[in-house]
């Protein structure tokens, strides 16, 4: 078996889906859930060469990302069976193809060596996703489609020049080797450093607008906030460390260089500016799922300050990479739910969500608990290791800034969240919500009442989030080992 | 060759005043078509693709980037009878003259930098970063959201002209696979142009601001 199937299978079955009939989506998504699940595992253990080796290569922090990615969208898949049955859309064959075409891509973003495979792979992302977020057809929506469409090709384009750059600086420095990152990363001070440190700027701004990273974060909470539920939860859990490494390979890259301060501290800039805006914006918001898009620009900010400062800043950048993935996409399936239920985004609509939907009302509250970074859930270690860094390293402001953003971002979140928990449901959702502008058109319009919680639609969030507790206690030995060889590169580790 | 070179690269040079000043979509999408069409032919008059496979992806590269984007936005504009205008934000004179300012500009940084290219060509780096940054400008001075995806194929024929230095270096079929990225995101944002139009009457991007904190 060569290393390429495990982005094949899910394109297969995508074309499969769209040319086929409506009913094969949904089996079709959870088949492919399960046989890229197994071929994921198969290439954790075996480590199979690729058929194109000068394309693609396996890679620790690729691995860490592709069984993420392989984990969320099998249980994804489960939740969509009963999402879809619960809210039908009106081209179901559209959404199951793209979800298995985007899919395909982000798992060949994971095992992408050679520096332009990898920004083809992040660019097809962008557009294998695109029809996801329109997926009610709704004018919203559409807005939202072209936002994320036109600034992230735009921004995408700008890694393009910016790897363009990269070889330009081989060019330069006289390196004749493939434009693959492991082989650039081993001959690295041959490069011009000049060049090179134009190439990152240039990547930074072009992956970081696909990692949602402020300033450049401004379609996010459109998209993730417009897209159906499941869609939502992998633009955000997954989609987002996507392009995280594509960053993460250039900084190893700059630091194999000796310009790992350079990269650093623009990284660290970039995540403390991300970090504030979604402190601001997470204050005074009105909508539960945009309020969980931008604890995603929150959370990828911190990895980038994590990542920017290197060594145990790096190691909890990972952990907070995965945990991050696991706890929002629980959260954004949770939402998924309230929105049926109450049939409104905002979360003045909302309440009494412990009375009306128990079982999601407690996946929501803990994964609103994890993503706060409070123990037993993983983020917290990530979080902890980080600001110890911060204030190891000498970067006392900005563990400081982190910390402060830290407790004005949770007391924004808790104040929203218990409104949406415990507060007065607002009364009668049935007969206002008809009239209001802010929930016609793009939400769905099922009726409360009739909302049963099914086991398909919890139990994936349950899942994700004993997860990331199981994680937080228990770290099995491989997957140590590979986070360590991860950040390796960045001097990280213990 | 490099006279040659010299000479198609001042025509695309000369054609982003032409866009810049441009007041109608047919005229800037024939400019841009204009612009891919020399733009893809760069590598094959410098000398770096004369292999058989080399010629075949340039005919490639000409017939999608000249041809095939162009036409679809053509096509996405005449089927909605979508207005003409481009809907400037900054008006037509006030971009033609930042357009010369950008030129001289361009030049004179052009020259400040040592490309392993400037061999063949003199024109190739203030070309790359005059089609770059009038790509830009056309995307945030413009309301018509069809101006704007033409901004966005001319910022994409600038880097392709950075490529050229690289073409050498790397397989066809990545260079290809970038092509089809290309190709693939314009024919989305021309389908979801036809959606706006539908939805909103029109394709003014101002129309499209319900969405916000």
């Amino acid at each position: 078996m060569h290393l390429e199937l495990v982005f094949l299978i899910p394109l297969v079955t995508g074309i499969l889906a769209f040319s086929g009939p409506k009913s094969f989506g949904r089996p079709l998504l959870v088949i492919t859930g399960v046989a890229h699940l197994g071929a994921s595992v198969y290439v954790w253990v075996q480590r199979p060469e690729a058929f194109f080796s000068s394309y693609f290569a396996i890679s620790p922090e690729g691995l860490l990302s592709l069984v993420v990615i392989s984990l969320l969208f099998m249980l994804i898949s489960i939740y969509a069976t009963g999402y879809l049955e619960e809210h039908p859309l009106a081209s179901e064959r559209v959404f199951c193809g793209s979800m298995l075409l985007f899919l395909s891509t982000m798992t060949m973003v994971t095992i992408s060596d050679h520096i332009m495979v990898m920004w083809i792979a992040i660019e097809a992302t962008t557009l294998a996703s695109a029809p996801l977020i329109y997926s009610h057809r709704s004018k919203k929506s559409l807005e939202a489609t072209w936002k994320y469409v036109l600034i992230c090709s735009v921004g995408i384009a700008l890694a393009l020049l910016g790897s363009v750059l990269i070889t330009i600086a081989m060019d330069v420095g006289k390196v004749d080797a493939p434009v693959s990152f492991s082989a650039l990363t081993a001959r690295a001070t041959d490069l011009d450093a000049p060049w090179l440190k134009a190439a990152f700027v240039f990547i930074v701004v072009g992956y970081g607008t696909k990692m949602g990273l402020a300033p450049m974060h401004t379609w996010l909470p459109d998209a993730h906030s417009e897209a159906p539920a499941p869609a939502s939860a992998l633009l955000s859990g997954v989609l987002l460390n996507c392009a995280y490494l594509g960053l993460f390979k250039t900084h190893a890259l700059m630091q194999a260089a000796g310009l790992g301060d350079f990269s650093g501290m623009v990284l660290m800039v970039l995540g403390l500016v991300s970090i504030l805006v979604a402190a601001t914006f997470i204050m005074r918001q009105q909508e539960y799922k945009r309020l969980l898009a931008y604890s995603s620009v929150e959370n990828m900010g911190i990895i980038a300050l994590g990542t920017g400062i290197g060594g145990l800043g790096a190691y909890g950048a990972m952990l907070c990479l995965i945990h991050h993935s696991l706890i929002k996409s629980s959260l954004f399936l949770s939402s998924g739910n309230i929105l049926l239920g109450y049939g409104s985004r905002l979360i003045s609509k909302t309440g009494n969500l412990a009375g009306k939907m128990p079982r999601t009302c407690l996946a929501f509250l803990a994964g609103f608990v994890g993503i706060a970074g409070f123990p037993p859930f993983g983020l917290f270690l990530g979080e902890l290791f980080i600001i110890v860094a911060a204030f190891r390293t000498g970067h006392p402001v900005f563990g400081g800034i982190l910390v402060l953003s830290l407790c004005v971002i949770f007391a924004g979140f808790a104040n929203h969240v218990i409104r949406l928990a415990y507060g007065p449901a607002a009364q009668d959702q049935d007969q206002g919500r008809g009239q209001d502008p802010e929930s016609s058109g793009s939400t769905p319009t099922p009726n409360p009442t009739l909302f049963q919680e099914k086991a398909t639609m919890f139990w994936p969030q349950y899942v994700l989030l004993s997860t990331s507790v199981l994680l937080c206690f228990w770290m099995p030995e491989t997957l140590y080992k590979t986070i360590a060889a991860a950040v390796g590169y960045t001097g990280g580790g213990f | 060759m490099s006279l040659l070179v010299d000479t198609s690269l001042s025509l695309v040079l000369f054609s982003v005043l032409i866009a810049l000043g441009a007041g109608r979509l047919p005229g800037l999408i024939r400019v841009v078509a204009f612009q891919g069409v020399v733009v893809s032919m760069v590598p094959l008059l410098i000398g770096h693709n004369l292999s058989v496979g080399g010629v075949a992806f340039t005919v490639a590269t000409l017939v999608i980037r000249g041809l095939v984007i162009p036409l679809a936005i053509y096509v996405a504009i005449r089927r909605k009878a979508i207005r003409q205008e481009v809907e400037p934000i900054v008006g037509p004179h006030a971009s033609l003259l930042l357009g010369l300012v950008l030129i001289v500009a361009a030049t004179w940084v052009g020259r400040s930098f040592h490309l392993p290219t400037a061999d063949h060509s003199k024109l190739l780096l203030p070309t790359a970063i005059s089609l770059l940054v009038a790509g830009m400008f056309l995307l945030m001075a413009r309301r018509n959201a069809i101006a704007m995806v033409l901004g966005y194929v001319m910022l994409e024929n600038g880097i392709y002209v950075v490529g050229t230095t690289f073409s050498a270096r790397t397989h066809h079929i990545v260079e290809f696979g970038i092509l089809l990225d290309v190709l693939a995101g314009v024919m989305i944002m021309a389908i979801l142009l036809q959606h706006i139009k539908l939805a909103a009457g029109d394709v003014d991007t101002s129309l499209l601001r319900s969405l916000k904190d």
